[in-house]
């Protein structure tokens, strides 16, 4: 293997984690394989890895269960809030909404509270469930959103209105990466708030195609708290209830085996 | 019960004791079969088996010879073993009678 050949194999067992790559590294100079010969072990290697992740739920569930479903109805309510915002800078539109000031600024408020409830939620239940096939989960988030941007036609907001989920939902996946389980209450009480907050929307019909879908569609934004509620109860069950002090039940993610 | 490149991963690392780490058990596998034996189907049997309880690895020292890269050695458990020779059991009782063993015992004698 040329020193070249040798920084291309290095290259594609980056993919690989760290211990691997060094074994992998090691055995391909040891038995004196050719650049090719190595590049096709590596990437066949990770390929296989790969493959093997795919063959749990999780990376399903977090890819067509939340990401692709949620990011196009998130985009409908990230617009909704930018409305409402609007409505309330606008006197004639909140004349128009038979809204006053002071209701106007209650349905803001609860829109983007359920906005950041639901994106968050989301975006945690994504990290924690799928760390190694994040990039997936990203790439179904991406695709919705290009297809949203070019289809963007209201001239009053801007296009970047789309994307007010995104903040809320990367520091889910952030808090999803890094720690394991929410503590049974604090996750009780995220789901119940955001339950809570939805009531208001249950009876209210969309006006316009942006505004927030029905309620039975919101139910598909609403599942991921009540999912955290279910782990933190099983986890809870496992460690034995109250074994642990403030928001978080289950240590650091590393601790954690057989997540994908 | 284990497959058969399970096996004869399991018997190539038992055979080769403290020597045994992925590129040793992989020219043991080529050499006694005569078929390749790629990297990727290699390690992920023995993360498999791993799991399994049936091999333990750990990582060991880097060599000159393999340009300062650390081996990933293998120990075959004592749950291995037992795997081993239950499926080396059922090859040898299911393969009584077959024409190829008969063959083989006949020319033998």
């Amino acid at each position: 293997m040329t020193s070249v050949g040798r920084s291309f194999v290095e290259a594609a067992a980056r993919l690989l984690a760290r211990d691997e790559r060094e074994a992998v590294i090691g055995d391909l100079v040891e038995a004196g394989e050719s650049t090719w010969q190595g590049l096709l072990g590596v990437l066949g290697l990770v390929f296989r890895r790969e493959a093997t992740l795919w063959k749990s739920w999780r990376p399903w569930l977090a890819g067509f269960g939340v990401t692709l479903p949620s990011s196009f109805l998130l985009m409908g309510v990230s617009l909704s809030v930018s409305w409402s915002y609007l409505t309330l800078r606008c006197p004639e539109l909140l004349q128009k909404s038979s809204l006053t000031l002071g209701s106007g600024t209650i349905v803001l408020l609860c829109k983007a509270l359920l906005l950041i409830g639901w994106s968050w939620t989301g975006g945690f239940v994504v990290g924690s469930v799928s760390r190694r096939t994040l990039w997936a989960s990203m790439a179904l988030c991406y695709s919705p959103c290009l297809f949203c941007l070019s289809r963007f036609r209201v001239e009053s907001l801007s296009r970047f209105c789309l994307f007010l989920f995104l903040l809320p939902a990367i520091w889910g996946v952030h808090q999803g990466l890094r720690i394991s389980k929410m503590k049974l209450s604090w996750a009780i009480a995220l789901a119940i708030a955001i339950t809570v907050l939805m009531l208001p929307n249950w009876s209210s019909g969309a006006q316009h195609w942006w505004s927030p879908p029905r309620w039975t569609l919101n139910w598909a934004l609403c599942w991921p708290a009540w999912y955290l509620v279910a782990t933190a109860r099983r986890a809870g069950a496992k460690a034995g209830w109250g074994s642990s002090d403030g928001l978080w039940s289950g240590g650091h993610r590393e601790q954690q085996t057989g997540m994908s | 019960m284990l497959g058969e490149f399970e096996y004869l991963l399991i018997t190539a690392a038992a055979g080769l004791g403290d020597d045994a780490y992925g590129a040793a058990i992989r020219e043991a596998i080529e050499s006694t079969t005569g078929r390749k034996c790629s990297i990727g189907a290699l390690y992920t049997t023995i993360d498999r088996l791993e799991t399994k309880g049936l091999l333990k690895t750990w990582m060991g020292e880097a060599t000159q010879q393999r340009g300062g890269r650390a081996k990933r050695m293998v120990r075959v458990t004592s749950k291995g073993v037992m795997a081993a020779k239950d499926f080396y059991d059922a090859v040898t009782r299911v393969s009584r009678g077959a024409s190829w063993v008969a063959k083989r015992t006949g020319s033998a004698s």
